[in-house]
């Protein structure tokens, strides 16, 4: 009877392992708390609506039904590197990790072993994909989001420039130093920098400096995200400055479009528009159809476009295995995506995509600036 | 020299904020021998206070009353909830049960209202300048450094002129001997909590004023720092907590304006480490307090 019981029991789980060998495993990092939650978040919702929205349909190109383990990484890389290897351990063969650079870094060094390909929700600084062939991003690149801003800075006649960083990050950091590089080969001039820590609790001195300077600059760029441009904005207003300000895609929220007066005329980077009639404002129906939610920024869509590059990957490479997987994502020219379509060929793993500049209305609203491709005469190398 | 005059008046002001937290921070410890690290989430909770309210349409000045309204609730429900539970524990004790009750509030504000910043309008005319002998000095920075000063008068008469604040210091010298002479201790610890729980608040409105959002970590830097001013000025010792404030919000202020570029990446560790020095000179703070609590 014994015998019977455990030839029964080991039939039904061979059975159940053929079916989920089926399915395709992608482990998901997402922060669900702490300074990374509020791009984890959203990234996440959109990636997993446009899955489920795959699976309905039968599965990554009609044919391979998804399967998602998520973990939650606190914002923290050493649990970051914990939660890689466990999804890893349960069968993940692609991963989709948090966003930022710092730990997409450290989970590509866990997934290199067996070339898992790995992708960021939106880390955007293009270090990340030195780690290796198997690593990739999926928003514009800082240098990309620089080039333009800096195109469209100089056509709007601005010559001096003030460059506000923290090398706390390879964001906050990269950002405002592709914008300088690009700025200067376009004929212009960085006439100051400052530095300042991530929550650094006062801008103050800063502006100070500003303010005092010998060559006083007609634009100041930063790659501050929250709190700290809040706190930078303010207190560069409230010392009376009304420099122009510009800034990286970061400053794309609803926090920042509603700190009032202080943020009016602000120009900043994006990953997209949701055109009227756009595939974007129709992800944007769906979403909101489906979730009850709004998309407020681009995470969501951007987490939706990561699926179908997953799926475009998939159907180029003819099959799953995670080394000709990472081989046909790199390869991908002009696919198709809904915030905007993407080459991965001939860069290094950073997509080329289009960049929106956009501006900060005086009723807090989004306007739409301009569209376009980052030049390669003037793009920073990273 | 105006350079140095500005940086000075952003020197007092940001020196302020610190000065009242690590007073919140020292009253609470001289008397019940707990460093609140829990300190910084009424702070938080005081910003979400002004947020809600001006959501609720509440004009601004009554949004910034309900603020600080909140951080003395948050403050006396605290003490009434963990740590009067816990009285007479040892200070490893009430120090962890201080995290765990940061931590709890940290998830709650990121679960129940937002992870992301939410931000705060503030009138236009908040964000505005005047001029003074060539100088430019901000409207809010201005402010920022009268509340503060007119919050430690304040501060410094109820403790000096009313039986409560004489009450409270007696306790800071020994609570033991307080007791026995009739007075009610649950009374003393709950004012002291309330104390902290206002100066957390104003606290919170200056600094949403200054920065224009809130965020469930926003007042962990600030109570760091608040915690190293109050040990830098003597563990337990009011006024040397307000020193120490206003001496940490300086070397800040003064790092941040006027070290060279190579060394601005420094510039926390050379706080810290002039931090460090005074106290390898004064092992018991600036100002230490007269029952000699180590630092």
């Amino acid at each position: 009877m014994k015998t019977k019981t455990l030839l029964m029991a080991s039939a039904i789980s061979a059975i159940g392992s053929a079916a989920c060998a089926e399915d395709y495993v992608i482990g998901v990092m997402s922060a669900q708390s702490g300074y990374l939650a509020p791009y984890d978040g959203p990234a996440y919702a959109g990636f997993q609506f446009c899955i489920d929205e795959i699976n309905a349909k039968g599965g990554l190109n009609g044919t391979i039904p998804v399967r998602l383990i998520v973990k939650d990484t606190r914002s923290d890389i050493a649990v970051g590197v914990q939660v890689v290897q466990e999804m890893i351990d349960e069968g993940a063969e692609f991963i989709v990790s948090s966003a930022d650079a710092d730990p997409t870094i450290a989970a590509a060094q866990i997934t290199a072993a067996d070339m898992i390909p790995t992708m960021t929700f939106a880390g955007t600084a293009p270090v990340l994909t030195q780690v290796g062939p198997h690593v990739f991003g999926s928003y514009p690149a800082d240098n990309q989001q620089a080039a333009v801003l800096a195109g469209y800075a100089r056509e709007q006649g601005f010559e001096s420039v003030w460059l506000v960083k923290s090398p706390d990050s390879a964001y906050t950091l990269g950002g405002p130093e592709y914008f300088g590089e690009a700025f200067s080969a376009l004929g212009g001039k960085v006439v100051g920098e400052s530095n300042y820590s991530l929550n650094q609790p006062d801008f103050s001195a800063i502006v100070t400096t500003i303010q005092g300077a010998a060559t006083p600059p007609d634009l100041i760029v930063t790659w501050a995200w929250e709190p700290d441009f809040p706190a930078f904005i303010r207190a560069l207003r409230g010392a009376g400055l009304d420099t122009q300000v510009m800034g990286g895609d970061v400053l794309d929220t609803p926090t920042i479009r509603g700190l009032g007066d202080v943020v009016t005329g602000v120009v900043h980077t994006s990953g997209g528009f949701p055109d009227e009639g756009s595939a974007y404002a129709d992800f944007i129906d769906r979403f909101k159809a489906a979730t009850g939610t709004e998309p407020d920024n681009n995470y969501y869509v951007n987490g939706c476009d990561i699926a179908h590059m997953i799926e475009q990957a998939i159907d180029a490479a003819g099959s799953t295995d995670p080394a000709a997987v990472s081989e046909a994502m790199a390869g991908i020219e002009n696919g198709e995506g809904i915030m905007s379509n993407f080459t991965f060929a001939g860069t290094d793993r950073m997509p080329l995509r289009d960049v929106v500049v956009a501006r900060i209305s005086a009723s807090g609203d989004k306007e739409f600036v301009l569209r376009q491709s980052a030049d390669p005469a003037i793009l920073p190398k990273p | 020299m105006e350079l140095l005059l500005q940086q000075i008046v952003n020197a007092l002001s940001l020196g302020g904020i610190y000065a009242m937290l690590a007073l919140g921070l020292a009253i609470v410890f001289s008397i019940v021998r707990l460093i609140n690290f829990a300190h910084g989430e009424l702070m938080t909770f005081g910003g979400y206070g002004i947020f809600l309210s001006m959501t609720f349409g509440f004009p601004p000045f009554a949004a910034l009353v309900i603020g600080i309204g909140a951080a003395l609730f948050m403050a006396l429900a605290m003490e009434r909830v963990t740590f009067r539970a816990m009285r007479g524990a040892d200070v490893v004790s009430l120090l962890i049960a201080s995290f765990a009750v940061s931590e709890i509030l940290k998830v709650l504000f990121q679960n129940g209202i937002s992870a992301r910043p939410v931000p705060i309008s503030f009138p236009s005319s908040w964000s505005g300048s005047y001029q003074i002998a060539g100088m430019t000095i901000g409207v809010v920075p201005t402010a920022s450094i009268l509340v503060t000063f007119a919050s430690l008068g304040t501060l410094t008469f109820v403790l000096r002129r009313t039986a409560m604040g004489m009450a409270m210091r007696a306790a800071a010298e020994d609570f033991e001997m307080l007791r026995m002479l009739g007075v009610k201790a649950n009374r003393v610890v709950a004012v002291s909590f309330a104390i902290s729980g206002i100066l957390a608040g104003i606290a919170a409105v200056i600094w949403t004023a200054q920065r224009g959002s809130v965020d469930p970590l926003m007042g962990f830097f600030p109570v760091l720092k608040a915690f190293i001013s109050t040990v830098l000025g003597g563990l337990g010792s009011l006024g040397g907590a307000v020193l120490g404030g206003f001496v940490v919000g300086a070397l800040e202020v003064l790092t941040q304006a006027f070290l060279p570029d190579r060394l601005a990446p420094y510039r926390d560790a050379i706080v810290l480490s002039a931090v460090i020095a005074a106290l390898l000179i004064r092992p018991d703070g600036l100002l230490p307090a007269k029952t000699g609590a180590r630092s």
